[in-house]
């Protein structure tokens, strides 16, 4: 049928001329509503058309062989809305496990209610019971900011047939009686309720960069949350276990129905998930996103969640990578439910391998690598090979007889993107970290991944969007061997801007002594940032507002940030210190000796506790703090303004400023004090120490200058090109005695400074402490 | 494991480990000196460290396969899966022997088909006679009848006996299981007709051999044919076989060619010299070698430049021999025939080593200017003339140097060498010099010379053209082509097939009906090549084979169902053994495995044809009593037996196993 045809056709049907345009672009919603209209004969009465359209949208691929019969039901209006429209959809899905099945039309009638009419007198009775009854006291207090929809869905319990219009209707009448007209007050908004939350808390001035690459930001925005838990269990709608079948384009087979059932025997209807890292480096703040993602859906649905070593690439790993990443995932806050290796099924991946070779599905190739990479490759002379000659090379790779590179096995099939018959095992005479010398040919990527999914009888197998194109390679291979086959549900990337990920290049900036070590707080990766003292929780919440759309996402790194100081701003316990100490003596010092101070370490809140410090003659501030040449709006201490002490009851003036006649530099105050209830109140309080400890500070910034340093376009040098001058600086600074007893990670509020947290360079007497991050962001001083 | 094997492996870890150590004293000292270590960018070192990883793993991967597979041969010894049927037997009634009489537990139960009457069982086991005898020597009187019963009795369970009886004197009859037979069958149908299972070996076979610069003649014929053949029997054992051609492509003649060919050709090194009959310019340069003094000293020349190796000489001689190699290749596709070449040039410098390595085991004398060796430490027989009195080679050299290179470096354990009966005794000399010199070791290695008679003419004698030359080997194919297509067009065919079907039947008949002739002969005697007799469609021919073939594939044909997936078929319907014939015949069928071990033990292919021929007249018999498929009188099908039709499948199945080994290439349409 044309184009033309199409239009007026789709007209008919009750669109608009836009409308029918704009569906004319779905090729498949048009060949829905085209079979659609082939399944009806004489002209459609009136809604029926729209209903169609409707059906065909929803329509998924897997129940397609059931549109001549929902075309039938809706021309003879046995389904006359939408809602009976869904629930047939949704019972044929349900019916969809057994491929080819025959649907109980008597159980299908039964679940759309076809037939069952509701009066408008049943109506009003049910609604007038609920509002009179259970919203009664909910809607004298909130009038009409109470969400009416749950009302409706509550009547729709009862009565699952009622006409929505009429409902509505009902609903609305009913309110109206109890509650009178809107008064003013029933007109203003809510206000928002998450305002306090972090993202508002961004200052505009540097917005945080959300890019959504494919669908809107607003749509990110709704599909955040403040924790994983949330996220997890209110705006992620997964598949529930079992139901494998009910997911856009997973394959049923006719073993599909048996294989479900086993695997909900196994699994006892349990979420499983599993976090599969390849072992050959270390885990960055994209792999935070997925370690959320899969420990965090199966905690919120009570499942479980593997922490899978997908260790089938010999060449590239080493111990120190399967300690780490572990390490990381508990430093998380999760638990593996076991820890397993791909490598652990090496046999039955053989095996699986030697079965699709005799079924034709899988061939020895000697194509070499270069002749298969790019685009459009020459298709493989080897393709219809003998199976039996198959078998013997495949043997043969194993046995050690072909050279590396002169045979792989490859599976006969066509990826999404194009891609020719991807290759299953290549050979390696390399010993592997767990096998050894067991083997020397190893499963790929593609191979591996679907095939350990399945025997751990994954659920939901989350991982990112790169990955959608080998989805129906996942479900070919679980179906051609007949084996339970799981779920692949994508979710877009987590990039961070000003990031460097990439393991050679990290090891690059490691060997350019640019950066000391993998965990150098000024990378992105999840031990670097743990020096840094960004803490798991923040990571975590960091993620939850980022959401599970699929949308690949690039952040500045001022939204992670954002997230890490409202962690630390409610658990990291302040403290007095100077970074630049400049010596202040008291010529006038009140007490006879040293006191003793009483510090609480959360001002807004006492009953968390105190800690001591020590007033003294000789006190330290910070050298910022002092101005001789004070510009206008100037606050703090200079020769003409005094400034109080935080927390010692002092507000100091200066008498006396001590030079040093060489450089002119000011080496030390000498300051009156007087009681800071009886002098006047200072326009400004500044943090001080006195009898200090020396602490070594490191200050970090940004390492790389441009948001994406891979990027030719942005930095045509290269990445090392484009490292910041000044990315990391030591201090010596003073802090009092409270801070001697540290642990490594501790963390604390630098009052008027930052976050700061305590490295693991820290030994005896020498405390190193990290700066996390500054109090607010782009906190330069005024 | 060779010991030069393991020399060398010793030898590397010893290198290793000192490298190692150096390494350590390297990095010590340095750090001793605080200079900078570790950070050693040596990419060539890289390279080679990975790769001495690879190497090292590859290693242990290969020696780990090989004890797996090992290991899984002697498994498979035992495990009864795939099995020749007197094999099994013999197994089943030593072991009842040895229950019955433990004092004879060693002897060997002694097994054969029967023929006869089916009422004598199918095969029987006769050792209660000689079991008697021995007795009666120690003084025991036992009547073989009691014996046999007392077999009976002792015999263990198997799953293909369905009963065992004694009859007349002692004889102990075995019924084979119908049960087995079916589910024989039945796998047979659905995975392919499999091998007997063997322990796996690495085999040489020396076979065809021609000479450059002369024509393949009908005495290459036996040879190529018979070596094919077994090499292809050997394959479907599963054996790793390698076909070796053993070109004689060496010798003194080559001076006088290349020196004729810098005559002839003088541009030879440029462009390939258009050598249209290179027998032709053989007997040219022969002519002239014989009459021309310089000439002939110009060709000894020659012969010394191309042993230096000097390049002209070189080329020249590859051009000579790229001529001969392209008219050999011919025949060999013609035939079918797949070989790889490896001939007398390739010993040169294995000729040098294997003298210097008899000399220096002192098994070489002096004999009148020659260094001889005698094969055998009495120094009886003719002994081999290792180096001649010019300090030149001679065949025993390069066939020393041959069977040192095949079983150290081929790492062969067992050599075959199809060659005619007229050098057994070259052979035997070569063999058994080879065991004296610790080359060939008894236990380890077989070696045969499998030897065959001549190729004689109609009148009896030895076969020659009319002009008395004799036959060259393409004319004799082509002579074979012009008889197929006459003897297909007496019987209409050219009527019946398209022009393509009817040249792979005319070629499929006349090639499949020379080697069938050759090999269906026991081939140690001669035989009279006769084309009228070859193609003959009666008799144990080609010919008649090949359209039993053909006639059995076209019953699942004419059924009008489709039989392409047998799979499927035996998924609805099973084989059943009730008519007596059908019975005969898939005995006949099973009977395939221990045909092949025969065969395969003597190397001798006539079992084989024998066999086929006896699938052939007793499916003739099941076919004509026994309907596979009925018509009505209007000719339309009624019935459909699909037994019947699986076992035709299966008939088909076992024959194209054999003419695979053959060489005899089915047709569809014939």
């Amino acid at each position: 049928m044309a184009g033309e045809d199409l239009i007026i056709k789709f007209q008919e049907l009750g669109m608009s001329e836009q409308k029918a345009k704009e569906t004319l672009k779905n090729a498949n919603l048009t060949r829905n509503l085209q079979l659609a209209l082939a399944e009806t004969t004489q002209p459609l009465s009136d809604g029926v058309g729209m209903l169609l359209y409707h059906m065909a949208t929803k329509l998924k691929p897997q129940i397609s062989g059931q549109l001549p019969l929902l075309v039938r039901y809706i021309a003879e209006r046995k389904l006359d809305n939408t809602q009976r429209v869904d629930a047939a959809l949704e019972y044929v899905l349900k019916c969809g496990q057994k491929k080819n099945v025959n649907v109980d039309l008597a159980e299908l009638e039964r679940e759309c209610g076809v037939g069952v009419v509701v009066t408008p007198e049943e109506i009003e009775r049910v609604v007038q019971q609920k509002i009179r009854g259970t919203y009664k006291q909910a809607l004298l207090e909130q009038r009409y900011h109470f969400n009416a929809f749950k009302i409706m869905q509550d009547v729709r319990n009862e009565l699952k047939w009622a006409d929505a219009k009429s409902l509505k209707a009902a609903i609305d009448v009913e309110i109206f009686d109890l509650l009178g007209p809107k008064t003013e007050a029933d007109l203003i908004p809510l206000p928002k309720q998450n305002e306090k939350q972090p993202k508002a808390k961004v200052s505009s001035n540097a917005k945080p960069e959300v890019k959504a690459s494919t669908t809107s930001t607003a749509a990110a925005d709704d599909d955040s949350a403040n924790t994983i838990a949330e996220l997890m269990k209110t705006k992620v709608h997964f598949h529930a276990p079992g139901e494998n079948f009910k997911t856009d384009g997973y394959v049923v087979t006719e073993h599909t129905e048996r294989l479900l059932r086993e695997h909900l025997q196994l699994t006892g209807g349990r979420v499983q998930t599993r976090f599969p890292p390849e072992p050959n480096g270390i885990l960055h703040i994209g792999h935070a996103k997925a370690i959320n993602i899969n420990f965090g859906y199966a905690a919120a649905h009570k499942g479980v969640c593997y922490l899978r070593y997908d260790d089938t690439n010999p060449e590239k790993e080493e111990e120190k990578f399967f300690v780490g990443i572990r390490d990381m995932v508990e430093w998380l806050g999760y638990t593996p439910y076991k820890v397993t290796y791909s490598s652990d099924n090496f046999q039955q991946l053989y095996d699986w391998a030697v079965l699709l070779i005799r079924k034709g599905l899988a061939y020895v190739c000697h194509q070499k690598a270069e002749e298969i990479k790019g685009f459009n490759p020459p298709p493989s002379p080897w393709r219809e090979r003998p199976i039996d000659e198959s078998l013997q090379l495949f043997e043969d790779m194993k046995h050690g007889k072909i050279d590396e590179g002169a045979a792989t096995l490859r599976l006969k099939l066509t990826l999404e993107e194009g891609k020719q018959d991807p290759v299953a095992y290549r050979i390696k005479f390399i010993p592997h970290h767990r096998t050894g010398s067991e083997w020397c040919i190893y499963p790929t990527y593609d191979y591996t991944h679907c095939l350990c999914d399945s025997i751990e009888q994954i659920t939901h197998s989350l991982c990112t969007k790169e990955f959608q194109s080998r989805r129906s390679s996942y479900y070919w291979l679980c179906n051609a061997l007949n084996i339970y086959c799981p779920v692949q549900w994508e979710y877009g990337r987590l990039n961070m801007n000003y990031a460097l990920v990439s393991k050679r290049k990290i090891a690059k900036l490691i060997s350019e002594r640019i950066v000391h070590d993998w965990d150098d707080p000024r990378l992105f990766t999840l031990t670097a940032l743990r020096r840094r003292g960004y803490p798991a929780e923040a990571i975590n919440n960091f993620c939850a507002q980022m959401g599970v759309t699929g949308a690949q996402i690039s952040v500045d790194p001022a939204m992670l940030e954002a997230a890490v100081r409202d962690v630390l701003n409610v658990t990291a316990p302040r403290r007095l210190v100077v970074l630049e100490p400049l010596k202040v003596t008291i010529s006038n010092y009140p007490h006879s000796g040293p006191v003793e101070l009483q510090v609480p370490n959360f001002p807004q809140n006492p009953a968390l506790g105190f800690h001591k410090i020590t007033l003294d003659r000789v006190i330290y501030i910070e050298r910022s703090d002092f101005k001789l040449e004070p510009e206008k709006g100037y606050r703090r201490l200079s020769t003409q303004q005094a400034v109080g002490l935080r927390h010692a009851g002092l507000v100091i003036s200066v008498q006396q400023v001590v030079r040093d006649p060489a450089t002119g530099e000011v080496l030390e105050l000498v300051c009156s004090s007087e009681s800071a209830e009886q002098a006047e109140k200072p326009k400004a309080f500044v943090q001080w120490v006195s009898q200090p400890i020396e602490l070594e500070v490191r200050l970090y910034e940004q390492l790389f200058k441009h948001k994406n340093p891979e990027d030719p376009n942005e930095v045509p040098g290269g990445f090392l090109s484009d490292i910041s001058d000044n990315s990391m600086s030591v201090l010596c600074a003073y802090s009092d005695q409270s801070l001697s007893g540290v642990k490594v990670y501790d963390k604390f509020q630098f009052e008027r400074i930052g976050f700061f947290s305590v490295d693991p360079d820290t030994s005896g007497t020498r405390i190193v402490f990290n700066r996390t991050v500054g109090l607010k962001e782009d906190s330069g001083k005024k | 494991m060779s010991a030069d094997l393991k020399t060398e492996l010793n030898k590397l870890t010893n290198v290793e480990h000192v490298a190692t150590q150096l390494y350590d004293k390297i990095k010590d000292s340095k750090l001793e000196e605080n200079l900078p270590f570790g950070d050693h960018n040596d990419d060539e070192l890289t390279k080679l460290q990975v790769e001495n990883t690879k190497l090292k793993h590859r290693y242990a991967i290969i020696k780990k396969s090989i004890l797996s597979l090992q290991s899984q041969t002697t498994s498979e010894m035992h495990d009864d899966d795939t099995f020749a049927i007197t094999e099994h037997l013999e197994k089943v009634f030593t072991q009842a022997i040895a229950t019955a009489y433990p004092r004879f537990s060693n002897v060997p139960a002694i097994i054969a088909a029967v023929n006869a009457s089916p009422k004598f069982g199918d095969y029987q086991c006769n050792n209660a006679m000689g079991l008697s005898k021995k007795m009666k020597d120690e003084g025991i009187n036992k009547s073989p009848r009691d014996i046999g019963l007392e077999i009976q009795r002792c015999c263990p369970a198997s799953p293909i006996i369905e009963k065992i009886e004694v009859a007349g004197p002692g004889f102990v009859n075995i019924f084979l299981s119908k049960e087995f037979a079916v589910s024989s069958l039945t796998r047979m149908l659905r995975e392919g007709v499999k091998p007997p299972k063997v322990p796996r070996k690495r085999i040489l076979v020396d076979f065809s051999s021609p000479n450059i610069a002369k024509q393949m003649h009908v005495g290459h014929l036996r040879s190529t044919i018979i070596g094919e053949s077994i090499s292809r029997l050997l394959e479907f054992l599963q054996h790793d076989v390698i076909r070796i051609n053993h070109l004689g492509d060496w010798g003194t003649q080559f001076g006088m060619l290349i020196a004729h060919l810098e005559d002839r050709f003088p541009n030879f090194l440029n462009e390939s010299p258009p050598i249209g009959d290179l027998q032709e310019f053989y007997k040219e340069s022969k002519k002239r070698f014989d009459a021309d003094e310089s000439f002939k000293k110009r060709a000894y020349n020659r012969v010394v430049t191309l042993q230096s190796g000097e390049p002209a000489a070189t080329k020249a001689w590859q051009q000579i021999c790229d001529v001969s190699r392209k008219e050999f290749q011919k025949i060999y596709d013609r035939l079918d025939v797949t070989i790889q070449e490896r001939g007398e040039s390739y010993y040169q410098s294995r000729m040098l080593t294997v003298v210097e390595f008899l000399r220096n085991k002192g098994l070489l004398e002096l004999d009148d200017g020659r260094e001889i060796m005698w094969p055998d430490v009495n120094k009886s027989g003719i002994p081999l003339t290792i180096v001649k009195s010019d300090g030149g080679f001679t065949y025993d050299t390069s066939d020393m140097a041959a069977i040192r290179c095949r079983l150290e470096e081929d790492l062969a354990t067992w050599l075959i060498y199809v060659v005619d009966a007229g050098q057994s005794t070259h052979f035997h000399g070569i063999f058994k010099a080879a065991e004296r010199a610790g080359i060939l070791n008894p236990n380890i290695h077989r070696v045969d010379h499998v030897q065959f008679g001549v190729v004689l003419g109609e009148d009896g004698k030895k076969f020659k053209t009319r002009s008395g030359d004799t036959v060259k080997l393409s004319d004799l194919l082509d002579e074979g082509l012009k008889y197929s297509l006459k003897q297909l067009q007496e019987r209409g065919r050219d009527q019946i097939l398209t022009p393509n079907e009817l040249v792979e039947a005319q070629e499929a008949v006349a090639y499949g009906c020379i080697k069938y002739t050759d090999l269906c002969h026991n081939r140690i005697s001669d035989y009279i090549f006769s084309f009228d007799k070859m193609l003959d469609d009666r008799g144990n021919t080609a010919v008649y084979l090949l359209y039993t073939y053909t006639r059995i594939c076209s019953i699942a044909r004419n059924s009008g169902e489709d039989f392409s997936n047998l799979a499927e078929i035996l998924d609805k319907f099973q084989i059943v053994l009730e008519h007596e014939k059908e019975w005969k015949l898939v005995k006949t069928l099973l009977k395939l495995h221990d045909v092949l071990m025969k065969c395969a033990n003597g190397l001798f292919l006539h079992f084989l044809c024998e066999f086929c021929y006896e699938v052939c007249t007793v499916f003739a018999e099941f076919y004509d009593n026994c309907y596979c498929i009925e018509k009505n009188k209007a000719g339309e099908i009624c019935k459909i037996n699909h037994s019947r039709i699986l076992i035709c499948e299966a008939t088909a199945a076992v024959l194209r196993t054999c003419f695979h080994i053959l060489g005899l290439k089915p047709v569809a349409k014939i």
